[in-house]
């Protein structure tokens, strides 16, 4: 067990090193030079020997080879580096934003399961009736309004027209709790449209399929009450696929949350991504990237040990 | 259960207004929100970082001179200032104070323009400061400013946000300024919050106990945010939002034509090296359907160099100059040798939609003379990287010039200059560059006059760039909101200065 989890950690950390030196290595070759651009804003020209003199300052005149192994010995220290605009330590913002979009994409995930299971378990029971297809097409509609109008209508009539919350923007929870869950709302809930599709869909079926084994028969012929059978035997039973599709979804919200965050003014991880590699700020697009496939690669390390714990065949594999 | 009916839906739609919570928006007295388009990248003081950082800018450091409400030049640090000679410019400090409450000194005045003019300097005057042969500061009030050249544009330079005066002795990341406001506190990407110095150098001002910029990327939402009431004053009004808010009773609209549209040109290389070709490309654009596509209406059509019609340096006679005249594009092409039309390539950015459609039309109109322009729609940090390399045929830009000086045009066409994605690339300008030179160095209003009219002549006849469209700049805010203007023309990024004059009633 000991080796087989001495192998799996040691294949997540080259993991790490190689997204770290692929990240690296494409947001330096695409155009766009982040001395020139943080110069030019406004579209201005900047004075050449201004941006010449920044870029040394940044260190970017250097060769590539040796930014790179200065990168990867201050990584090694755990060193994420400061943002080539304003010189804020990367590993400062991260730790600020992260909670910000694992909050979203939390909060996200349990609406969703609020939504989608009970419905998703209704639709079953009542498979091919009234209320099924009124569900599935609205889980239908769901799935395919995309996530920008679902929000931009969401504003127009919890922010604009009923005056129940602000357009969006952010409150720390410290600083006033209440409007934090308020301004968490909006995109929570545009995200958990779509996510809540998803369960049901997913819920839907696994019930069906539960539905027809045998053990739900003999817990039939057995004479349990209707509701315990479904609360105790089918649901518990459909929860294992419907569990794994939310993880992955979960897992891919990480950074995907862009949109919403954009159009909410959700200061979390996906709008500072897409913010630093708009600034070709090269340190903050490696360690945003890196953190994220740090989380990632940690998750599929529990997983895998997991399956070890759960099945010794895995082991000796 | 209640069997929803066609009736209940009704009568529930119907009470849906009546559910509007009065949640009061919750101001704070003499504290004004301000919707920002972006946050600001850096606020050091002497480095472009663009119009955001601008306005904050504006808030916490003065000049030696700047703007009043009508655009003209007025003293900030320095009371007076007089021409002192061939060379030299002649100031008075007046009785201010920095946020450390050190006193305002001659000497502040001179390092900071040493220091925006070293070679280590990343500011956005470096070249032009390093135009100064020496600061004299004879006293603790007095300075004297001695150019290499006669330089009758200084004042204007001294009057920029990027050539704000700082403490002579700031350390760390934040230099000492002496605006009417303090930065007390920001949150990286999300908000910044500014307080009123008490100490600020005009009695009475700021009016306004503080101010809180809170970023709203998305236009959308900013437009959103000053209708709920969440913000009390937004930037950058998206053109599409402007009709809508000047019929709203409860807000004010203040917009004016500042930034412009405009093509520029590869120059180094045919097609495009010859004149009588980027005087076809000025001849054959619909300069209405750029303002109706791109910026809904809100704007004008530009057939000229990029002067104002207020300027006192605009040429009516001259408007016309680069007019919609399909014949007359054709019959240059033919001129030219090009009467069967080209294929070329044409650089413009997905980022901005103002850049993308704007180019479309372009597009569009080359088509009709038979020239098939290639459109490559990058981002923008590879469509800046592209341009500054010249790796194009053809470029759709948009700006503001520096100020409502006629030489502020000089930065887009004066072909001496390095290459830049802002002006044609390899386009040599020869007369151009020896007619802004003598600008610069006139004093006289009447001669000066006569020199940057010759400039618009020679820019008509040889095309450095093709002006496409004024695009409307907006500020939009709650009716209550006094004091606030958005100065005019080329000055409008420099409204935030009228931020101290500010209130809400």
């Amino acid at each position: 067990m000991l080796a087989y989890a001495a192998r799996r950690v040691a294949i997540a950390l080259a993991l790490i090193w190689v997204v770290a030196t692929i990240v690296f290595l494409v947001i330096h070759l695409i155009p766009g030079d982040p001395a020139e651009l943080l110069l030019s804003q406004g579209g201005v020209a900047p004075d050449p020997a201004a941006v010449a003199e920044l870029r040394a300052r940044l260190g970017l005149d250097r060769p590539l080879l040796s930014q790179y192994a200065a990168y990867l010995g201050a990584l090694a220290q755990g060193d994420l580096g400061s943002s080539l605009q304003d010189d804020h330590a990367v590993a400062t913002e991260l730790i600020r934003r992260l909670p910000r979009t694992l909050e979203l994409i939390a909060a996200a995930g349990l609406l969703a399961l609020i939504l989608g299971l009970p419905t998703g378990t209704v639709a079953a029971l009542r498979a091919g009736g009234g209320a099924d297809r009124v569900l599935s097409s609205l889980a239908g509609l769901g799935l395919s309004i995309p996530v920008f109008v679902v929000g931009t209508v969401a504003i127009l009539v919890f922010a604009q027209y009923l005056r129940w919350t602000p357009a969006g923007g952010y409150v720390a929870l410290a600083r006033d709790p209440v409007q934090h869950l308020i301004l968490l709302a909006m995109p929570a809930g545009t995200i958990a449209l779509g996510l809540g599709a998803v369960i049901f869909r997913m819920t839907r079926s696994a019930v069906l399929e539960v539905l027809g084994r045998d053990y739900v028969r003999a817990a039939e012929a057995k004479g349990l009450a209707p509701t315990r059978i479904v609360l105790h035997h089918v649901v518990r039973g459909a929860l294992v696929p419907v569990v794994t599709v939310l993880a992955l979804h979960l897992g891919t919200l990480l950074g995907g949350t862009v949109l919403v965050e954009f159009l909410f003014n959700w200061p979390g991880l996906s709008g500072y991504l897409v913010r630093a590699v708009e600034a070709r700020d090269y340190p903050e697009v490696v360690g945003i990237v890196l953190v994220i496939s740090v989380l990632l690669v940690i998750l599929n390390l529990a997983v895998d040990l997991l399956y070890a714990v759960l099945d010794p065949r895995v082991r000796h594999a | 259960m209640i069997r929803p009916t066609r009736r209940s839906v009704l009568v529930g739609a119907a009470a849906l207004p009546f559910l509007r919570i009065g949640r009061a928006h919750a101001r704070t007295a003499g504290v004004l929100t301000f919707g920002l388009s972006s946050y600001p990248p850096t606020i050091q003081p002497w480095a472009n970082a663009g119009t955001a950082a601008g306005t904050i800018k504006l808030m916490i450091y003065r000049g030696l001179l700047g703007y009043d409400q009508k655009g003209a030049l007025r003293g900030e640090l320095a009371a007076t200032w007089v021409r002192d000679g061939a060379n030299a410019w002649g100031f008075k400090l007046r009785d201010a104070v920095f946020h450390n409450g050190e006193k305002v000194k001659s000497a502040d005045v001179k390092w900071t323009l040493e220091q925006i003019a070293t070679e280590k300097s990343t500011a956005y005057f470096r070249t032009p400061m390093q135009g100064i042969d020496r600061v004299e500061a004879p006293d603790d009030t007095t300075v004297r400013i001695v150019m290499k050249q006669p330089t009758a544009t200084l004042p204007e330079w001294l009057a920029s946000f990027h050539t704000p005066i700082i403490w002579r002795k700031s350390e760390g990341p934040q230099p000492i300024g002496a605006g009417p406001f303090v930065l007390k506190a920001q949150e990286r990407g999300v908000s910044l919050d500014l307080e009123a110095f008490p100490k600020y150098y005009k009695p009475g001002l700021p009016k306004l106990k503080a101010v809180r910029a809170v970023v709203y990327a998305d236009e959308n939402l900013r437009v959103a945010a000053l209708q709920t009431g969440d913000v009390d004053l937004i930037e950058y009004v998206p053109w599409q939002s402007m009709e809508a808010i000047s019929k709203d009773a409860k807000l004010r609209l203040d917009a004016v034509d500042g930034p412009f549209m405009y093509l520029v040109f590869n120059g180094s290389k045919p097609p495009f090296n010859d004149p009588r070709v980027r005087k076809a490309v000025a001849h054959a654009i619909r300069r209405d359907d750029i303002v109706k596509a791109a910026f809904f209406g809100r704007g004008s059509a530009l057939a000229h160099l990029p002067i104002a019609a207020e300027s006192a340096f605009y040429n009516p006679e001259l408007k016309d100059g680069w007019a919609y005249d399909p014949a007359r594009a054709k019959q240059l092409l033919a001129e030219a040798g090009v009467a069967g039309g080209f294929t070329c390539s044409f650089l413009s950015t997905a980022q901005y939609g103002m850049h993308k459609d704007s180019a479309e039309v372009v597009q569009q109109n080359l088509a009709a003379i038979g020239i098939q322009a290639e459109l490559n729609l990058p981002d923008w940090a590879t469509r800046v990287s592209i341009g500054n390399k010249g790796q194009y045929d053809m470029a759709m830009m948009g700006t503001t010039t520096d100020s409502n000086d006629p030489d502020g045009v000089a930065n887009l066409i004066d072909g001496s200059l390095s290459p830049a994605y802002v002006r044609s690339f390899g386009l040599k300008t020869p007369k151009i560059s020896e007619l802004l030179a003598a600008g610069r160095a006139e004093f006289d209003p009447a001669k000066r006059k006569a020199i940057y009219r010759s400039v618009e002549e020679t820019a008509i006849a040889e095309v450095p760039l093709v002006g496409l469209a004024w695009r409307s700049q907006g500020y939009a805010m709650q009716k209550d909101v006094t004091g606030f203007k958005n100065l005019p023309g080329a000055l409008t990024f420099f409204s935030g200065t009228t931020l101290e004059d500010t209130a809400i009633s």
